[in-house]
């Protein structure tokens, strides 16, 4: 994975002289900072990125990157017109041009587009297909969380991640945050001595439950396209956003969040690339309505080391929102907001010396993955460690779904003893979608 | 759902009739180990609708054979109403009307006091303003002119309850609606294990009761909200009182007005407290183990049948389901499932329903929905009638996605 890669700046000036030759009839003038005026990156060393999913998710993303100089975003594609639109409108503005392209499929994007990178913002059901695909187009990709809405889905993006060598950083930004990497580090370095527990606060509610009736699909919309290898559903309003209160597309907040906080929990620990060994776990689902992700989850999960993990609906854990470790000489507790907190607070005084375990350090999320793509090397984030985040919250998922308590191998990835389970770990794509080489 | 529904409604209309005789009814032999009588006939409520049910839940526990001792009617000749409570290891009290005569109050009071066992229910706390020992035995009265004379309120303050004298009525309520109930006593038999706050489904949230409160434990209080017209207080949902041997169980919840359905009777709350209730009063302890799905912090939990479903009616329930409709006939199938998942012959026989099912006349969305559950529990003789539904093309996704997963072999 570190083998320094030439990156072929393939697109800027080819498109270019594409629309220079163009110019006889249509005058064209390289703005100044194309050509590394007032500190701006020259084109042959810019990162030329596009964003497939352009919702919410995929629009701040759009944003974080194109805010970098080094970045030139190109091309959107969104299955709603409004989207990839709106996307195009903020590259344009960004660069003072109408260049940028727009996609309403993915395969339409990947065969036309030269990008170096890509920004995948997609409900979960749609996350193992693309991002197979985008790493078999040798694209380096930044992934939102969760990596996948299945284990098996997640093991495949993996393998093509692998295969084709590209970079992958995950959204968990949080490992990105000075004082979530502290807190990691003095835990991992036994600042609270044995981690004997670990509780994990991820967000309580969920949507307001109302009538969905079936509806026209608004104007624009390709829903059929949006379900992709989802069961086939009549459109009731329910697309962006709301998608994730359906199981049909995520595990609501619980599979949401597992890429922040049991993330940095698995990191604090040193098992961010393993997973537990037993999990139990208890869901209460709503009697009314569409949807049917869990209001309330408890998760108790236990690892191979013995330190156990309760990852929860904040109000059912002590310390709220975010982690807390418990070790035999007190506990630490990290939140967002720059929220951390010691049994003793002279424990976040200590210092980690250079003999110590010294983790990843990014104080930019963004940039760390710009520096990837040109150094070839690991992110903060790899897909490795992001998958393993996810499954604690898939096998959790699949724990509450069969209301049994689950043994797991985390080496082969398997349940054990458990055909029922283990069922639950893929689910079949509808026809015709299709994992890329599977 | 409504067919249930329906038939409940019919039963209890037959029960009404019975009931329209003043007599006690006793039930056929049992061998349920405690004998319950659930005394009834006048009320502000609609006992008709109440005692049944409060008759099924308990039967449904399986620990009480029940019978019913029904008064004379408001203003009838009262002086003929001596049931014998002896007989009984717990007599519970659907019951606000006339005083009864005093030999019966005796009677009653000897009993409780000898080491019988009460169940105080819902208006049953409104009654016998005047009668001081049953005053005792309810610990908290509401309406009938109670006042300050009458005892305190009880009051919850810093983590603990206290006695509050103020003066003023005792009794109110504001407009029904859901709310939650907190375990206050998580130690006491009725209520160990139970959900720390839980949803109660819509009902009467009984406030400013107040009383003599002697001996009296607060097992469960509700927060009477402002915005809802209430006290602003946590007012006792749940008590226990003893009173001389006897053990008092006090419900405020579970009213019944007008017609059926009453969902403050249907709530998995209230049935297993009631059920839990009147075990402890009948022998001092709860044998009775927390039904997995009790209602949550947020979510209410009913059983229209005031028990758990059997295979049959989950399914006819599921028949006409559409995305939209209430989940709760889902979930009954998949906790059925999931319940008794043997791979056995106990599974055998739920598949074999459900393949029934899947060859009749359900709509496409309840098969789509049981296709999934099979995809998880499903065995290879689920395969041809699968294979069959994916001829229909409503059906036809859902039914490979099923055999998928259960022979494990994926085209896509």
């Amino acid at each position: 994975m570190s083998q320094p890669k030439i990156i072929n700046r393939r697109s800027f000036f080819g498109k270019m002289a594409g629309i220079a030759g163009a110019a006889i009839a249509l005058p064209y003038i390289i703005p100044g900072t194309a050509l590394g005026k007032d500190g701006a990156t020259v084109p042959s060393d810019r990162i030329v990125m596009g964003v497939i999913g352009a919702g919410s998710m995929g629009t701040g993303d759009m944003h974080e990157f194109m805010g970098k100089k080094e970045v030139q975003m190109v091309a959107s594609c969104d299955v709603d017109k409004a989207h990839r639109d709106q996307a195009k409108t903020a590259m344009d503005t960004k660069y003072g041009n109408t260049d940028a392209r727009i996609h309403s499929d993915f395969r339409e994007f990947l065969a036309k587009e030269k990008v170096d990178a890509v920004i995948l913002a997609l409900p979960d059901q749609w996350h193992g297909i693309i991002a197979v695909a985008c790493a078999n187009a040798k694209l380096d990709i930044y992934g939102q969380k969760p990596l996948a809405r299945t284990i098996w889905e997640g093991k495949k993006i993996i393998e093509a991640v692998e295969k084709n060598k590209v970079i992958w950083q995950t959204g968990s930004w949080q490992r990105s945050e000075a004082h979530f990497h502290r807190a990691c580090e003095l835990v991992i370095n036994g600042r609270i001595g044995k981690v004997t527990h670990v509780e994990v606060g991820l967000p309580d509610g969920g949507p307001t439950n109302k009538p969905y009736p079936v509806q026209p699909v608004p104007e624009g919309l390709d829903w059929d396209m949006w379900l992709g290898p989802a069961p086939k559903e009549l459109y009731r309003g329910v697309c962006h956003w709301d998608w994730r209160w359906i199981l049909a597309y995520s595990g609501g907040q619980l599979t949401d969040w597992a890429g922040h906080h049991i993330d940095i929990a698995h990191w604090g620990l040193g098992l961010d690339r393993t997973g537990p060994i037993e999990i139990e776990g208890k869901g209460v689902y709503p009697r009314e309505g569409i949807f049917d992700v869990p209001v309330e989850y408890r998760i108790h999960a236990k690892y191979a080391t013995g330190v156990e993990m309760v990852y929860a609906n904040a109000r059912q854990v002590p310390h709220g929102m975010g982690v807390c470790w418990y070790g035999d000489k007190g506990w630490i507790h990290v939140d967002r907001g720059n929220r951390l907190f010691a049994s003793d607070p002279k424990i976040l005084d200590e210092k980690i010396s250079d003999n110590e375990i010294r983790l990843y350090q990014s104080l930019d999320h963004a940039q760390n993955l710009l520096d990837c793509i040109r150094t070839r090397k690991e992110t903060i984030t790899p897909c490795q460690v992001a998958h393993r985040s996810i499954s604690a919250a898939l096998l959790g998922e699949i724990a509450m779904l069969t209301g049994r308590k689950l043994n797991w191998n985390p080496d082969t990835q398997e349940f054990v003893g458990d055909p029922i389970a283990s069922r639950m770990l893929r689910r079949p794509f509808r026809s015709p979608w299709k994992l890329e080489g599977n | 759902m409504k067919k249930i529904i329906l038939s409940f409604v019919i039963s209890t209309g037959i029960l009404g009739l019975i009931l329209l005789v003043p007599s006690c009814t006793q039930s056929p032999v049992s061998d349920a180990p405690n004998r319950a009588l659930i005394i009834s006939g006048q009320n502000n409520h609609n006992w008709q609708g109440s005692t049944p049910v409060l008759k099924q839940i308990l039967e449904n526990s399986g620990l009480f054979s029940v019978d019913v001792a029904q008064t004379p009617a408001t203003g009838k000749d009262m002086s003929t109403f001596k049931p014998d409570f002896s007989k009984y290891q717990v007599v519970v009290l659907d019951y606000n009307g006339d005083s009864w005569p005093e030999v019966t109050k005796k009677a009653f009071e000897a009993y409780v006091s000898g080491g019988g066992g009460v169940v105080i229910y819902h208006a049953a706390d409104n009654a016998f303003a005047d009668w001081k020992e049953y005053n005792k035995m309810i610990g908290l009265g509401g309406w009938g002119d109670r006042s300050e004379k009458d005892g305190p309120y009880i009051r919850w303050r810093d983590g603990g309850f206290v006695r509050d004298t103020f003066p003023g009525r005792a009794g109110s309520h504001g407009p029904q609606h859901a709310f939650r109930v907190t375990i206050r006593d998580t130690a006491h038999p009725i209520t160990k294990g139970l959900p720390a706050i839980w949803m109660h489904s819509q009902d009467e949230l009984y406030s400013e009761l107040r009383g003599p409160a002697e001996n009296l434990t607060v097992l469960a209080t509700a927060f009477a909200d402002t915005a809802n017209k209430g006290t602003g207080q946590h007012e006792p949902m749940l008590m226990t009182i003893n009173y001389g041997k006897g053990r008092v169980f006090h419900t405020a919840l579970g009213h019944a007005m007008g017609d059926a359905p009453y969902p403050a009777m249907e709530c998995v709350g209230f049935i297993v407290t009631l059920q839990r209730g009147a075990e402890w009063a009948a022998t001092g302890a709860v044998t009775q183990a927390v039904p997995e799905v009790f209602p949550t912090f947020n979510v209410e939990s009913k059983w229209p049948l005031f028990r758990p479903l059997t295979l049959a009616e989950i399914l006819s329930n599921l028949k006409d389901y559409k995305p939209g409709d209430t989940r709760y006939n889902l979930q009954d199938l998949t906790n059925y499932i999931r319940q008794n998942y043997d791979v056995g012959e106990k599974y055998a026989t739920i598949e074999k329903n459900l393949l029934q099912f899947l060859e009749g006349t359900g709509s496409a969305d309840a098969k789509n929905y049981i296709c999934k559950e099979l995809s998880v529990y499903g065995t290879d003789k689920a395969l041809p009638v699968l294979k069959k539904l994916q001829k229909n093309e409503e059906t036809a996704e859902m039914a490979r996605y099923a055999i998928e997963r259960i022979t494990g072999v994926y085209t896509n």
